[in-house]
């Protein structure tokens, strides 16, 4: 039937919605034929000019915005799982990613990067924030960290170095610790 | 040296400052690093908190975080080694100790500036004088730089000289000799001070910083020391009437509040109130049957252990008025009519059935709906997650669940605990059921052993000091209990159970007589002698004295070496 191959598309987005797939060349390539034949077979309807087709070229037509709707999807939910990476990652994809991702989508998400940067350095009076350090508010400026493995010696913003081991409790300051939360070396402790 | 105002010699230097918190595992230790940390939060104070176990422990903590901080406070740990001695530190590095464990060491007393011992000095501790101590070791060189004077003179001066240096000599002997003497009767008695926990608590009150958390997190360390009997009952009571002024003023104002927000009343606040509760352990928690009869109060006066005493408890019952299928059911599902008038009853038959001291004042906490606890679930509960070491779980581990446990939000990771301390009792009461029918207390004059072999029931449970302590206690009152001989209650008792089989070492320890009030333990200085004497390889790790580990080959020879010392 026409537009199973753009359904397939979107179900294998549908499979696994945390992880982005490597990007299906060949059902594209199948879904862009199939939409040239049914192309070529309405003008070839509408070509003829008696016992033409009308009803088929609806139905063609039909089927044709259709792939068109699971095509735009398909691009367009890859796109905003890369934009969510760039904020929870960071500018560096890890190689593994990188890999599923096609061409294109890399030059995206590097223009996307440098149109963050650019706007990251202009707020606050030309001055520079960091957006992407606290997604959510954070409640105090020192957090209790329960160490999780040895790390050994880390040094912090304001040149204090301290020797973290699997066991110890902690009380640091809340920015160096957000980088080592995201790992897994610390956990936050909340009352 | 003792700090007596700690808000400005102890506190006020730490602000801006990083520390190491150094803590001890048992639940008063861990009552006041809570209190500790709440107040370092709020003023921005980075630590570094290590949780140890023993004196190695404690040197390896020091050494591997001792480059990044300035002060380092020790909390319940400590007190009775010569601080400076065993870590060598810097000069610029103070020790703040805060240690519930007594005597403390003397060297630590007597440090101008390093050492500084937040709690101050008490008379009852019988500190002996420095001058006791420590002596100028000037010398006295008598050398000989005026050559001049004839040979008479010099003659007449060099005896003189030889009868000063051996008048010198004998007075040097005389002052050891008396030395040694005050530091053993010194150190001969090791005992508890005050708990950590009311000590941070007062200082968090000094500062206006104390809530009604910390209130209750001292409260736990206080009944912490009376029920392992740390303390005695006075000190305890002491303690209690301390706090409970405390209680009246922080509960004071949300009295005054209006009736008709009552319901948000309890759900958001902590109330803290002080009552008369029943020495049966956990029975809020529990069924009343299983409480009678595994607490050590219930279980050694009334002999539970035999058959009589099985009757004695469906007697006591039925004397309450207490149906048998209730007091089957778990206490929170029983009628409620019973469950309030069984401790009112409890209290009744206390005088027949030889339980007089059944009612000890305590306190209770009660926040949300559920979950009325008494300050008694509270220390088991933290003891058994203490306790709960298994071969994945760390000792740290434990003690990071236990700091949890204390939180309000985590009310699950208690209540976990108090399941388990049931089986913990439920345990203890089994062995020593087993422990006293099969014999195994045996009198060796002075005192009494016993001795937990390999292959028992859950023997793993009393490689830790707190289970092996509580065991003790049981084993000893049951026995006093239960014993027809007059000197059995003041016999103490030595209590060992292997500890690692592969290195074949056991854990052994004495607790005082039943009869001392006074909870004195003289062990200390004992097993150090004995061990001496026949050169054993022990190892006196542990910050309370009377606990060692031991090679279990050497424990025969320990055990007479022992015996003949206390004669």
């Amino acid at each position: 039937m026409f537009g199973q191959k753009g359904l397939e598309l979107i179900k294998e987005l549908n499979r696994t919605p945390d992880v982005l797939p490597p990007f299906n060349d060949d059902v594209i390539r199948q879904v862009l034929e199939e939409m040239n034949a049914l192309f070529e077979q309405n003008r070839m309807d509408l070509d003829k000019e008696k016992d033409a087709n009308y009803a088929g070229v609806h139905v063609r037509h039909a089927s044709l915005e259709r792939n068109r709707r699971c095509l735009l999807a398909y691009l367009y939910n890859r796109i905003n799982k890369i934009r969510q990476m760039r904020w929870e990652f960071g500018s560096i994809i890890p190689p593994e990613i990188k890999y599923n991702m096609c061409e294109p989508e890399v030059q995206w998400f590097n223009n996307y990067n440098k149109i963050l940067a650019t706007y990251m350095r202009g707020i606050g009076n030309k001055h520079g924030l960091n957006l992407t350090l606290d997604r959510q508010p954070p409640k105090e400026l020192y957090i209790e960290v329960r160490c999780l493995e040895d790390y050994g010696e880390y040094e912090m913003d304001n040149g204090d170095v301290v020797t973290l081991r699997k066991g110890n409790m902690y009380l640091l300051p809340r920015g160096p610790c957000e980088q080592l939360i995201r790992q897994g070396i610390l956990q936050h402790i909340t009352d | 040296m003792h700090i007596s105002n700690l808000k400005n010699e102890f506190y006020q230097p730490l602000i801006g400052n990083k520390i190491l918190l150094l803590v001890h595992y048992d639940v008063d230790a861990v009552c006041a690093c809570k209190i500790l940390q709440y107040l370092f939060r709020s003023d921005h104070i980075s630590y570094t908190l290590v949780p140890v176990r023993g004196v190695e422990e404690l040197k390896y903590a020091f050494l591997s975080f001792c480059k990044e901080v300035k002060y380092v406070l020790f909390v319940n740990c400590g007190g009775t080694i010569d601080l400076i001695d065993t870590l060598e530190p810097e000069n610029s590095i103070v020790f703040f100790v805060l240690d519930a464990h007594r005597p403390t060491d003397v060297c630590n007393v007597y440090s101008p500036d390093q050492v500084k011992l937040l709690v101050p000095r008490s008379d009852d501790e019988k500190i002996p004088h420095p001058s006791e101590i420590f002596r100028d070791e000037s010398d006295e060189d008598d050398d000989d730089d005026d050559e001049s004077g004839d040979e008479g003179d010099r003659q007449d001066r060099r005896r003189q000289k030889a009868e000063e240096a051996m008048r010198k000599r004998r007075e040097k002997r005389q002052w050891e000799e008396n030395r040694n003497h005050v530091l053993f009767s010194y150190t001969q008695y090791s005992y508890y001070g005050r708990s950590s926990a009311v000590v941070m608590y007062e200082l968090a009150w000094r500062m206006s910083k104390d809530t009604n958390d910390l209130l209750w997190l001292a409260i736990v360390g206080a009944t912490e020391q009376m029920l392992l009997a740390k303390v005695d009952y006075q000190r305890y009571v002491l303690e209690t009437g301390f706090l409970q002024s405390h209680v009246q003023r922080l509960s004071h104002h949300s009295d005054n509040q209006s009736n008709e927000d009552d319901v948000g009343n309890i759900l958001t606040g902590v109330k803290i109130t002080f009552g008369k509760d029943l020495q049966l352990a956990l029975y809020r928690h529990w069924t009343v049957e299983a409480s009678l009869r595994y607490s050590r109060y219930s279980a050694t006066k009334l002999r539970l252990w035999t058959l009589r005493g099985e009757s004695k408890v469906q007697e006591l019952l039925a004397e309450i008025g207490l149906p048998l299928v209730q007091s089957r059911q778990k206490f929170t599902s029983m009628n409620m009519i019973l469950r309030k008038e069984f401790p009112e009853s409890m209290e009744k038959l206390g005088e027949k059935y030889n339980m007089d001291r059944i009612m000890t004042a305590t306190f209770f906490l009660q926040y949300g709906y559920r979950g009325r606890f008494c300050a008694f679930d509270f220390v088991y509960g933290v003891l058994a997650l203490l306790e709960s070491r298994a071969k994945d779980k760390s000792l740290s581990t434990c003690f990071m669940e236990a700091l949890d446990s204390l939180s309000r939000s985590n009310k699950h990771v208690l209540e976990d605990g108090i399941e388990k301390c049931k089986t913990i009792l439920v345990s203890i009461f089994k062995q020593v059921q087993s422990l006293l029918e099969m014999r195994q207390v045996i009198s060796a004059g002075p005192f009494l052993y016993l001795v937990l072999q390999e292959g028992t029931l859950d023997v793993q449970l009393y490689s830790s000091p707190l289970c092996l302590g509580l065991l003790a206690q049981f084993a000893l009152e049951a026995y006093v209990g239960s014993s027809r001989s007059k000197k059995a209650a003041s016999q103490p008792l030595i209590a060992s159970a292997p500890l690692d089989p592969e290195k074949g070492t056991c854990l052994l320890l004495g607790i005082p007589p039943v009869a001392d009030e006074s909870s004195n333990n003289f062990f200390g200085k004992a097993f150090e002698q004995a061990g001496e004497r026949i050169s054993a390889r022990m190892n006196m790790d542990y910050f309370d004295t009377s606990i060692i580990q031991l090679k279990t080959e050497d424990r025969p020879k320990f055990l007479d070496a022992l015996t003949s010392l206390l004669l």
